[in-house]
């Protein structure tokens, strides 16, 4: 008898902890993120839809992001894309002619708040695993992943992985393989493989328009064993430490 | 009387509106996807330049672009740098853009270049 009340006791003081740290997670998002981030989907059908983004849309979280790095990630926000979510906004391209031709520019530069650190709210880590539980259940987009397996076997060392990024899908003149060694219009990709699930991975770059239909990255027509490579070189890589070299 | 003069009126809006909205949607989509290798005015000075080993194409070089026909320039959009013996650094475009948008994105980058010679009538193929 007694053992049947202390379990009915700890279940009692368990489940609504347990609900209410799903229900906070979603007061959390509601409230705080979904301002910016879209959160219910679809993703922008068009031109001027995809201009009007403001942060990454999170309708299929569960889908892209590892959780362990969203928990991380919120308490310690950081830009991971160089020149911002809509690169339109933080370039400044003023023709050459109206500068100083002696110390005027080559070519167009990021200017503006992509500069300054990101400004993007902490939570504090109770919050951000609250907000990640939620996320994970944001799957959208199960059709795209399934089937999507990575071969750990199509190894490759880091510089065959920089020779197919580089020179054989051109892919690093929009990204960046280490801190400042790449372009900056797409996302960093030295963290792709700690923030990344290897399936998301796979489908993406395999075609990003299923998953954003207006998104700028184009399809590379990337081999299936290169697409497996790939990703085993993002995930190699994501384990560098690059503050060892400064 | 005034009925096929509103037809008329109408019909002529519609030729001198039409190719001003395609060429709103050339702009647009050369801003949204060109811009960040070729730069905003089609330079050659995208912000990704200082990571290229291998320049962007400059769309304003008159001289040059003169050598290039449609069909090289819609091939290179569509398929990417290395179906016109360029660099991989172009990548094919043809999944982003569908016939009629690569055919609108070609007249636009000729309005970067050529304009003098398409008003004398030039011919590009």
């Amino acid at each position: 008898m007694k053992r049947v009340l202390l379990i009915s006791f700890l279940v009692a003081m368990i489940s609504p902890a347990l609900s209410s740290a799903g229900e906070n997670g979603i007061e959390i998002l509601n409230t705080r993120c979904a301002y910016c981030h879209n959160l219910k989907g679809p993703a922008p059908q068009t031109i001027r839809q995809l201009w009007k983004r403001d942060a990454p849309d999170l309708f299929y979280a569960g889908n892209k992001y590892r959780r362990e790095w969203l928990v991380s990630w919120m308490q310690k926000p950081v830009r991971i894309r160089p020149a911002g979510v809509n690169y339109l906004r933080s370039i400044n391209s003023t023709p050459t002619k109206l500068l100083n031709p002696k110390k005027g520019r080559k070519y167009d530069v990021l200017w503006g708040e992509v500069l300054k650190p990101l400004r993007h709210e902490p939570l504090t880590k109770a919050e951000a695993e609250a907000v990640a539980d939620v996320l994970m259940t944001y799957r959208a987009h199960d059709d795209l992943v399934s089937g999507m397996m990575l071969d750990t076997n199509k190894k490759v060392t880091l510089d065959q992985g920089e020779v197919l990024i580089d020179k054989v899908y051109g892919c690093e003149s929009c990204h960046q393989i280490e801190p400042g060694y790449g372009g900056y219009t797409g996302s960093e990709l030295y963290t792709a493989g700690s923030r990344l699930q290897a399936a998301f991975m796979l489908s993406y770059i395999k075609r990003p328009k299923n998953w954003d239909p207006k998104i700028w990255m184009p399809n590379g027509h990337v081999k299936p064993a290169d697409l497996q490579k790939i990703v085993n070189y993002l995930i190699l890589l994501s384990k560098e430490d690059f503050d060892a070299s400064k | 009387m005034r009925l096929s003069k509103m037809i008329f009126a109408v019909a002529a809006l519609m030729f001198v509106a039409s190719p001003a909205v395609f060429a709103e949607e050339a702009y647009l989509n050369y801003k949204t996807y060109c811009m960040q290798c070729h730069g905003m005015h089609g330079k050659g000075d995208g912000v990704n330049v200082p990571a290229m080993n291998i320049l962007p194409r400059d769309h304003s070089d008159n001289q040059y672009m003169m050598t290039r026909t449609n069909t090289q320039i819609y091939k290179a959009i569509k398929f990417g740098g290395p179906a016109v013996n360029k660099s991989v650094k172009m990548p094919a475009w043809g999944d982003t853009f569908t016939e009629t948008e690569l055919r609108e994105l070609v007249g636009h980058i000729r309005t970067l270049c050529c304009e003098k010679e398409l008003i004398r009538g030039v011919n590009f193929k």
